[in-house]
């Protein structure tokens, strides 16, 4: 279990060890904060990119002075972080514009404290020919940006190594979640959670070594876990061990998932193959979609019916941070479609941050249970 | 066999006695600060009417808010569940149950046998609850008890237009300011709060027979408003639609019981 320990404190601490480490050999760290953030670039730029989150904060009052209590929980806890200085140990800071709630969080964050080097990579919000031209366009100025600011020349054969090496962390992750499939699940969703995050926020060549040695690493599973009713868990950001954790206690155990921080995030391997600069737009621009893409619901219902036939999957929690209203009117229609394919399903509003109304959810989830179970 | 079924809520807490699938007793206590308290004193108060002691009790089941933290119940079931069981016990064509309690309001759907098809819940807010009804039955200065059948003198319903209960307290303050008749603004409060949990039930979809439970089905002008809107009334529930959810945490004790023997 050294590995994974050693994960555990990872994701436990934002400024880890790895990144104290890189940043020691005079190399820089840039943040992100979304999924269609193609971090190959500033791997091949020797860069390390470091996945925003907003973990560990209940006190929001210097966010809220500038957002406004309208704002998903999870822009304003970053904000917050950013606001207090804990952030100060990126060099700089790429956003995408994912949603209304996280670009504000960058407008005040650049207003107030903006790190030496800010990107917007925007992306457009439907799939279609045009469309990947302006994202195609948008990466060339975010990669030129770098290069001129960092003073440094990203090369195809540099992206091409990046390329190689997150496929790697990407097969390497199916092959985690496979364990999850079981019908005694090697690991608990707490755990993968846990891994999850460390996977963004240090080198991925040592996280795929340190996640090799876990996959070898006997498991203990958890006791009961046959019995539990199996879950797939899917909506906003998560990154909140506690939250899977309060729905495992009422009795299930959480097989599959699909967050922007989870399988979404890694499903979809690059070619490795051909023209990689075009293969990572391809990569990135039509990866397992954000309901931020409008015309692409079917898409990611259909990913979800194929999670849950992969995993076992006996229900399903759908969760929307609350005003995240690309994730809440998705659930409503996922909730619909999937209830009618008979699969009994969940929708739980929630507040990103420390678990205040743990109570309230495992009211909701017991009868989400009992209601399988009879 | 004697089973009990323990509901301890937000603002009120029940108790039921069932021997061999008849009620024999029950009782309704205001919380007390903890869990556990609450749930012991409506027991103590219920036993010792009925004469009988904790060891004369085979099972029992807590449920409601604080079911997880109450030492004598062997088991606990979600309230959602127990209201659905109770309610199908006393109304077997029941299908859709409502409950309005004093800090949540859910629509539940059974099935033909009683089980748990489907629900929902109200989100984190306060608005559609009975906790609401009580903040703005004080800002109009009566008792939350009056304002069902006050709303039935109405004669002309003032629309309440915010959700948000603080909001709609201030919204209660500038209608008395304007001097506007109490009778009216708590028939507007009325129509708001079934507005509210006619939002709810459009959920899971109203499916007959319907039935009101909670503390606030008590509350004749909400039901009476709920009523019009779902175009249907309430069936009637030959028991106190208060205690259905200990009701259901009984019958849920019955039930274990049978299946461990």
């Amino acid at each position: 279990m050294k590995a994974f320990k050693e994960l555990t404190e990872i994701s436990g601490s934002r400024q880890n060890s790895y990144v104290s480490a890189w940043k020691d050999q005079g190399k820089k760290v840039v943040g992100y904060v979304c999924s269609y953030m193609p971090e190959e670039i500033l791997h091949a730029a020797d860069i390390l990119p470091y996945r925003i989150n907003g973990k560990g904060v209940s006190d929001m009052s210097q966010a809220d002075a500038y957002l406004s209590r309208v704002n998903c929980s999870f822009s304003r806890c970053c904000l917050e972080l950013g606001f207090r200085g804990e952030y100060d140990f990126l060099d700089g800071a790429v956003w995408i514009n994912g949603c209304d709630h996280i670009r504000r969080c960058y407008d005040n964050w650049k207003a107030k404290r903006p790190f030496p080097f800010m990107h917007m990579l925007p992306v457009p919000h439907k799939i279609f020919p045009e469309g990947r031209q302006w994202y195609k366009e948008e990466v060339i100025s975010f990669k030129e940006a770098v290069e001129a600011y960092f003073g440094v020349k990203i090369t195809d054969d540099k992206i091409a190594e990046a390329c190689s090496v997150y496929n790697e962390t990407r097969k390497l992750l199916r092959k985690l979640y496979d364990k999850r499939t079981e019908d005694e699940p090697g690991f608990t969703g707490p755990e993968i959670n846990t891994i999850l995050s460390a996977s963004v926020s240090m080198p991925k060549p040592e996280f795929n070594h340190l996640l090799e040695q876990v996959l070898q690493e006997t498991q203990t599973v958890k006791e009961g876990s046959k019995k539990s009713i199996r879950l797939l868990v899917a909506g906003s950001i998560m990154d909140d061990q506690g939250f899977i954790e309060n729905i495992e206690e009422m009795g299930a155990v959480v097989v599959a998932d699909a967050f922007c921080l989870g399988a979404k995030n890694f499903w979809d391997l690059m070619d490795e193959n051909g023209n990689v600069f075009e293969n990572l737009i391809d990569r990135y621009y039509t990866h397992s979609p954000c309901p931020r893409m409008a015309g692409e619901y079917p898409t990611r219902l259909n990913f979800i019916k194929e999670q849950i036939e992969r995993a076992n999957v006996e229900g399903v929690i759908l969760e929307h941070i609350k005003f995240c209203d690309l994730h809440g009117t998705d659930n409503a229609l996922l909730k619909k479609d999937l209830e009618k394919a008979g699969i009994a399903t969940l929708e739980l509003e929630r507040q990103y941050g420390p678990l205040a109304d743990s109570g309230r959810i495992r009211t909701r989830v017991q009868a989400f249970l009992e209601r399988i179970k009879a | 066999m004697i089973v009990a079924g323990c509901d301890v809520g937000s603002l009120s807490a029940e108790a039921v006695i069932m021997e061999n699938g008849t009620i024999i007793g029950s009782e309704i206590i205001r919380v007390r600060p903890k869990a556990e308290q609450s749930a012991k004193d409506v027991m103590d108060k219920l036993l010792t009417r009925l004469n009988f002691s904790y060891n004369d009790i085979r099972f029992t089941v807590a449920t409601g808010y604080g079911r997880e933290n109450i030492s004598f119940a062997d088991d606990n079931v979600s309230e959602i569940s127990c209201h659905g069981k109770g309610a199908h016990f006393l109304v077997p064509s029941i299908k859709t149950v409502v409950d309005v309690g004093g800090q949540d309001c859910k629509a539940i759907r059974v099935s033909s046998n009683g089980a748990l098809e489907d629900f929902v819940m109200n989100d984190k807010c306060a608005a559609g609850t009975g906790r609401s009804l009580e903040l703005n039955a004080e800002s109009l200065g009566v008792d939350v008890s009056e304002l069902g059948p006050l709303s039935l003198e109405a004669t002309d319903t003032i629309t309440i237009t915010n959700q948000c209960s603080i909001f709609t307290e201030m919204e209660i303050m500038h209608l008395l300011m304007e001097d506007k008749s109490v009778v009216n603004i708590a028939a507007g409060i009325n129509e708001a709060m079934a507005r509210r949990v006619k939002m709810l039930v459009g959920k899971v979809g109203v499916k007959k027979d319907i039935g009101i439970t909670g503390g606030v089905s008590k509350n004749i002008g909400v039901v009476k408003y709920l009523e019009n809107m779902l175009e249907t009334d309430f069936v009637e529930f030959p028991e106190d639609p208060q205690i259905i959810g200990a009701l259901g945490a009984a019958l849920f004790a019955e039930e274990k019981t049978k299946q461990a023997t």
